[in-house]
């Protein structure tokens, strides 16, 4: 039996599928693209609009072909009735959108767990309630952490007050939770900051508070002479300005006035007069402020 | 409001904040510069790089009266010409138009939703080795029998082809390429030494030992190769197990 002029009979009813290439076409297929380094026919694409369109399909079609073929040999996996082929990783190289995000430093408890070695577990969100048989929220609407706040009936108990009302002690305890929750949130986010800056929580937080201080005593009419000094508060000096007596020795002015003169005369050989704070204070600017780009 | 991405950056970088989009094109005309197509790439809100092209001929989706494609599919794409790779000017554009028509990021495509092929070619370079033409064209695709498991693809001209001239381009700063360019460690594959597979299949490690101090080997021992037992001084009875009958 010839079987081999029925196959290829079969064979030539089909246009081919095959493409050769003299340099084989490079593919990435995770962005489904193919680079084609072959030569092109230059007289072709400089030919009249029409032939080189013309032109232009050719090879578009054998690119085609060549994704086809390579697509159809990727591994599949049918989902509802289409079969999705499994796209390798990219290898081309794309830039990104935004900069990578900086790492968050751990917070307080995340330092202990790590010395601990406590893993994170993940939590389904939802919790089985017995007395309703649903599955109800942690937290939020209908959660089952609200459940102590709703009971119809509170009992007393042993050695509390009689006419004390037992919601709102219960209300009191959960805002008291609240608010140390979010104490402790925004102790993270301060020892974040400091952090950043090089500089320990604890440091920081006692250099805001001499700040207050300063300030503070600042704002008072005798600039905190009087105010009662906390255990262990440095004298702070040099909040007041010490004018001279209007009325004093005729000589103590002259001679202070021509001081003046003289320096004013002397000026410009002379270096310039520096203001020692002024200038330490902006080399502490500029070094702090190199030191946190650095970081 | 005229923005000229390439005199002034400050337009593109205001829109490319507001509308938090990463990828821009400007079309605009003038005596200069007539029929001027400028695509582009943000990174951070700022200008990564841009290129400058004018077209030169264009047909648009109507006239071709094909069967357009539905919305939303992502194209395969095909770059024709080594110059692809060599010109710095069409690398650019190559990248540019990758990120431009990549659409989502998916691992998984449907076979049956390639719908679409955009062919780029690169034109034969000037007489003073500049950059030629960039032919972009798109067709769609329609798979045939092919007897075989791929198919046939036949193609048909559908939406707007362009006949493209680069003009300027604006390549991206050092720096600001490698930040753009920097894989997260996550990411990174991580390269496992010493170990690899044979044809078989089977995993091979490699173990390394320490430097081996011969003398200190725990080896069986021969009393015959004792050092004291040529020239009986020691002629001490050897203790020598002895089953007791």
């Amino acid at each position: 039996m010839d079987v081999s002029g029925i196959l290829e009979e079969h064979k030539n009813k089909f246009k081919p599928i095959q493409v050769d290439r003299l340099i084989p076409t490079e593919f990435d297929l995770g962005l489904l693209a193919c680079f084609d380094m072959n030569m092109l026919d230059d007289n072709r694409l400089r030919a009249g609009q029409q032939s080189r369109d013309r032109y232009l399909k050719e090879l578009s079609r054998e690119g085609a072909q060549q994704m086809i073929n390579e697509l159809f040999g990727l591994p599949t996996t049918v989902d509802e009735d289409s079969v999705y082929a499994t796209l390798p990783k990219t290898t081309t190289v794309l830039p990104r959108e935004k900069p990578i995000p900086k790492e968050k430093p751990p917070t307080r408890w995340e330092k202990f767990a790590k010395i601990k070695g406590i893993q994170k577990r993940k939590s389904t969100g939802k919790v089985f309630d017995e007395d309703q048989g649903e599955w109800r929220r942690k937290y939020g609407y209908k959660g089952v952490n609200n459940d102590d706040q709703k009971p119809w009936l509170i009992e007393v108990p042993g050695k509390a007050d009689q006419y004390q009302d037992q919601y709102q002690v219960r209300r009191d305890e959960k805002k008291a939770r609240i608010e140390k929750n979010t104490r402790r949130n925004q102790r993270n986010v301060e020892e974040n900051v400091a952090v950043e800056k090089g500089m320990k929580p604890h440091e920081m937080r006692k250099r805001e508070l001499q700040k207050a201080l300063v300030l503070s005593k600042q704002s008072t009419a005798s600039l905190g002479k009087f105010d009662t000094k906390l255990k262990g508060e440095p004298k702070t000096k040099g909040l007041k300005r010490k004018f001279d007596p209007l009325v004093g020795s005729a000589d103590s002015e002259k001679s202070k006035n021509m001081d003046i003169l003289n320096r004013v005369a002397k000026g410009e050989s002379k270096a310039t007069v520096i203001n020692v704070r002024k200038a330490q204070r902006a080399v502490n600017n500029a070094k702090r402020a190199a030191a946190s780009k650095s970081k | 409001n005229e923005i000229h991405p390439f005199e002034d950056e400050t337009g593109i970088e205001f829109f490319a904040r507001k509308n938090d989009s990463s990828l821009f094109a400007v079309g605009m005309h003038s005596k200069k510069r007539p029929h001027n197509l400028i695509l582009g790439r943000t990174f951070n809100y700022q200008i990564l790089d841009m290129i400058e092209m004018g077209v030169e001929r264009c047909t648009t989706m109507q006239e071709h009266k094909s069967q357009a494609c539905s919305v939303g599919m992502k194209p395969l794409m095909v770059f024709n010409g080594e110059a692809f790779n060599r010109d710095e000017n069409l690398v650019r554009l190559k990248s540019i138009l990758l990120d431009l028509f990549r659409g989502e990021v998916a691992d998984k495509v449907s076979l049956k939703g390639l719908e679409y092929i955009i062919t780029v070619t690169a034109g034969p370079p000037g007489p003073n080795g500049e950059t030629g033409l960039v032919f972009f064209r798109t067709y769609t695709t329609s798979l045939k029998k092919s007897g075989l498991r791929q198919p046939r693809v036949e193609l048909e001209e559908m939406g707007p082809s362009l006949d493209l001239r680069i003009r300027r381009v604006r390549l991206p700063t050092e720096d600001m390429w490698k930040l753009a360019v920097q894989v997260p460690k996550e990411l990174k594959v991580v390269k496992v030494k010493n170990i690899s597979r044979d044809g078989l299949g089977d995993k091979y490690g490699r173990v390394h030992l320490g430097k081996q101090e011969i003398n200190k080997i725990q080896t069986r021992k021969v009393r015959a190769l004792k050092k004291n037992l040529d020239g009986g001084k020691s002629g001490k009875r050897q203790k020598m197990d002895v089953d007791t009958e």
